[in-house]
């Protein structure tokens, strides 16, 4: 039930206390919205969810809550779902962003200010997607997250086959290093001084297919310390040929962008699946 | 009209905002530079391959011997 104000001698029904009875025992009433939405008085006391494949906005402004109302806010939708201060301010030790399935409450601290309260998890999904287009660039990753997994699953390119590489804030110095090997083959191929990470020495299929990368970053927030970055790939190769590989980048600046793109540089992506996970 | 620059998906992790835009200048300039520096890295590795099989022919060992010397 929506929060209201009762007066002397109202006679109560009974799906009033119902309603009641359901907000008291922490289930307020709910309400699904399938596009960007702007808070309204009612809200308090309730539950939120949004469902919406794109983008969204749950907006708060001020003058419409008192301090001690809350919101509890779930999307539920592939699109990423943001919190976002209208004219009331809003703050939060987490993200604003809630990824599917992720869900927060609004702590209302007074008319015009409130606190966002996400749920904790282990894992946050950032960003995820189809790779496409002939670059794929996650950028604005928050410092608050410490520990990055990007997953990049079946990547192949449409166009001139290629093979499919990580770069780190756009760095393209020669700071990549990294080792090769064929699972048949105890041989490994060292590369030295690369200018981004290579899921394969050589080109990846240009078909679907079932090559996994995982980049490992850990990313601290000072710049006096080392960022410690790894990857890990199994690759079936155009040829055929299975290959494994790993390498790992430095850097003492805190990666904010990861870039996924061909080593030619203009390959066009013809699928594959991008997920980035943040871990506080 | 066909629009043939490059493209690039922008997603911004912080308010999942995406974008699709051409690639700007500085983009087309790395991307020329990495083309290049696979172009070298390739011609490189053959090159190595090649001189690889002339040394092992020329001292009559398989690669799997040469391996066996080595380890």
């Amino acid at each position: 039930m929506a929060k209201q104000t009762f007066t002397t001698g109202q006679v109560l029904t009974a799906a009033q206390m119902t309603s009641l009875q359901q907000t008291a025992m922490l289930g307020g009433s709910a309400s699904a919205k399938t596009a960007s939405y702007t808070l309204v008085a009612a809200d308090a006391g309730t539950a939120i969810s949004m469902s919406s494949a794109s983008a969204t906005t749950i907006t708060v402004n001020t003058g419409l809550f008192a301090a001690g109302d809350t919101v509890q806010i779930t999307n539920l939708g592939v699109g990423v779902c943001t919190i976002t201060a209208g004219t009331a301010t809003v703050n939060t030790s987490a993200s604003l962003a809630l990824a599917q399935y992720e869900s927060g409450t609004l702590d209302f601290t007074s008319t015009s200010a409130a606190i966002f309260i996400k749920g904790a998890g282990a894992y946050t999904s950032l960003a995820s997607g189809t790779l496409s287009s002939t670059a794929v660039d996650l950028n604005s990753i928050s410092q608050l997250y410490t520990d990055l997994y990007l997953v990049v699953v079946g990547a192949y390119f449409i166009t001139t086959a290629s093979q499919c590489v990580f770069r780190f804030n756009s760095d393209s110095g020669n700071t990549y290093n990294q080792w090769y090997g064929l699972l048949t083959s105890t041989t490994p191929i060292s590369e030295t001084d690369n200018t981004f990470f290579q899921t394969s020495r050589n080109n990846v299929p240009t078909s679907a297919n079932a090559s996994t990368s995982i980049v490992y970053i850990r990313n601290y927030a000072t710049t006096s310390a080392k960022q410690i970055t790894a990857t890990f790939s199994t690759i079936t190769d155009a040829g055929g040929g299975n290959y494994w590989s790993f390498g790992s980048y430095e850097s003492s600046t805190a990666i904010s962008s990861i870039s996924i793109r061909s080593s030619n540089g203009t390959s066009v992506f013809g699928g594959g699946t991008y997920t980035l996970y943040g871990v506080k | 009209m066909t629009n043939t620059k490059p493209q690039v998906k922008e997603i911004n992790c912080e308010s999942g905002e995406e974008i699709i835009r051409d690639a700007n200048e500085q983009e087309l300039v790395q991307m020329a530079i990495d083309a290049a520096n696979v172009k070298t890295r390739e011609t490189e590795t053959k090159a190595k391959a090649s001189a690889k099989a002339a040394l092992l022919a020329k001292l009559g060992i398989t690669a799997e011997e040469a391996q066996l010397l080595l380890s």
